[in-house]
């Protein structure tokens, strides 16, 4: 389905402000479900957030000790005499943290299924000034080219006959710190070279833009941006008023 | 595709030329070499062993390989950490290496620089960098990607008596490059051009 990237925009901004506001892990877990559903209308890659999602399982385990740890509450699953380890509490907090990362991710695969610049469009009509705009685009198009350069610098350590994985944790922790200052000087020697590119191609030479695309809001966008609305004031309606379902005690 | 239907035995002792058109595919040939990148097909073996069984960090042991860019493969703080680092990770220092890293300073040239940090050094001097700590391991095997490409006529020189030295000790080199010039100078070099996804050996007798 083709929709308006400022549709998208809204979407986006509704559904990630929505999972903060969720009052408990029912609330998260239908943002979570409409995220599926708007990314399985637009034909987005879903499984590749479901693959990102695997990333996070060691820092859901470090939630659910700290939680289980630091918050008083809950059923104590796993503990010594007074002091407990694992609580429902903490797997409760652990699993909303879990939930809120996958509508951030889900969000951010909305955002890949329109072409970048057509997205900068979106932002620029919103009033996001073109400057904002323009940055933001660059920013997204360096990640790729920062990550390529550190795996570029780690196939260098290789080079010099160092097997990474068989290094030591303290070891291994010198090691990335040693990477970081290059990597990082690098990227800022290319965006200097990009802002002095940009510079001599005349970027802001003109006040006024003129663009190639133009935007327009057809009849579909009006009624997905209002079903979208609609949602999310019900959501908020029963957030607030109706109240949790899950009781923390 | 970079290759297809051809062997070839790069044999120690030996300077080959790699060159070709640009996108040739003789970095990634470089690549694959030091398993860096995976070959679709087809085999590489190291002295009868197959390849795909010796890891990365292994085969830099026994192969050096310089990157096209030298500014990638540099990233301790000083001049002299760079070299040092290896060993310290690795729990190897000892000073007989701090010996080695000072005679390697001097003979590349960077003794006065090995408080420097290599960021502010230019293209040149970090690919003189990236030499001397290639040489202070006993690889049998270079492979070196546009070695010269940001070295001045000293370094050149250097560069080529580097290479003279490493071959007549029964290293092999591939150095890829499209410098003619510079590697005119070494005598006995076997020209190789990746062309049509083939391997052309290009037989010439002494200089040339």
């Amino acid at each position: 389905m083709k929709i308006d990237p400022r549709v998208k925009l809204i979407y986006i901004l509704l559904l990630t402000s929505l999972a903060i506001l969720a009052k408990d892990i029912i609330y998260i877990s239908t943002i979570v479900l409409v995220s599926i559903v708007v990314n399985i209308c637009l034909k987005t890659d879903i499984i590749k957030a479901i693959k990102r999602i695997s990333f996070y399982v060691s820092f859901i385990i470090f939630i659910t000790l700290v939680q289980s740890m630091a918050v008083k509450g809950g059923t104590p699953l796993i503990y010594i005499g007074t002091f407990v380890f694992v609580s429902t509490t903490g797997i409760i907090f652990a699993v909303e943290f879990l939930l809120r990362m996958l509508v951030i991710i889900l969000s951010g695969i909305i955002a890949t299924s329109t072409d970048g610049r057509e997205m900068a469009d979106g932002m620029q009509k919103m009033g996001i000034p073109y400057e904002f705009v323009f940055m933001s685009g660059i920013a997204l198009r360096f990640f790729p080219i920062f990550s390529d350069e550190f795996r570029a610098r780690l196939n260098a350590i290789t080079m010099r006959g160092i097997n990474i994985k068989k290094l030591p944790f303290r070891k291994k922790i010198k090691l990335y710190v040693y990477l970081l200052a290059p990597t990082i000087s690098g990227c800022i020697l290319r965006s200097e070279q990009l802002a002095v590119s940009i510079e001599a191609r005349g970027f802001r030479a003109l006040e006024h833009r003129t663009m190639f695309r133009e935007l327009k809001m057809r009849p579909i966008d009006w009624v997905v941006l209002v079903i979208g609305l609609v949602l999310a004031g019900g959501f908020l309606f029963c957030n607030y008023y109706i109240g949790s379902f899950v009781a923390i005690a | 595709m970079v290759l297809e239907d051809t062997s070839y035995i790069f044999e120690g002792g030996n300077i080959y030329f790699l060159e070709g058109k640009n996108g040739a595919g003789k970095t990634t040939l470089g690549k694959i070499i030091m398993g860096l990148l995976e070959p679709n097909s087809g085999s590489l073996l190291f002295d009868e062993e197959d390849a795909a069984k010796i890891k990365p960090a292994d085969r830099a042991k026994k192969i050096g390989y310089i990157f096209q860019n030298p500014a990638l493969q540099i990233f301790a703080p000083t001049v002299y950490d760079e070299l040092a680092f290896p060993y310290e990770i690795m729990g190897l220092m000892d000073e007989s290496i701090r010996e080695k890293i000072e005679e390697s300073l001097k003979k590349f040239n960077l003794l006065e620089a090995k408080d420097r940090s290599p960021l502010t050094m230019s293209y040149g001097e970090m690919q003189r960098l990236a030499l001397a700590g290639i040489s202070l391991r006993d690889v049998e095997f270079l492979i070196l990607d546009e070695p010269s490409s940001a070295l001045d006529d000293d370094g050149r020189k250097f560069l080529v008596s580097f290479l003279k030295d490493f071959s007549s000790n029964g290293g092999g080199i591939i150095l890829i490059s499209h410098d003619e010039d510079t590697l005119s100078n070494i005598e006995n070099i076997k020209e190789l051009r990746l062309d049509d996804k083939k391997i052309i050996s290009i037989e010439k007798s002494g200089k040339y």
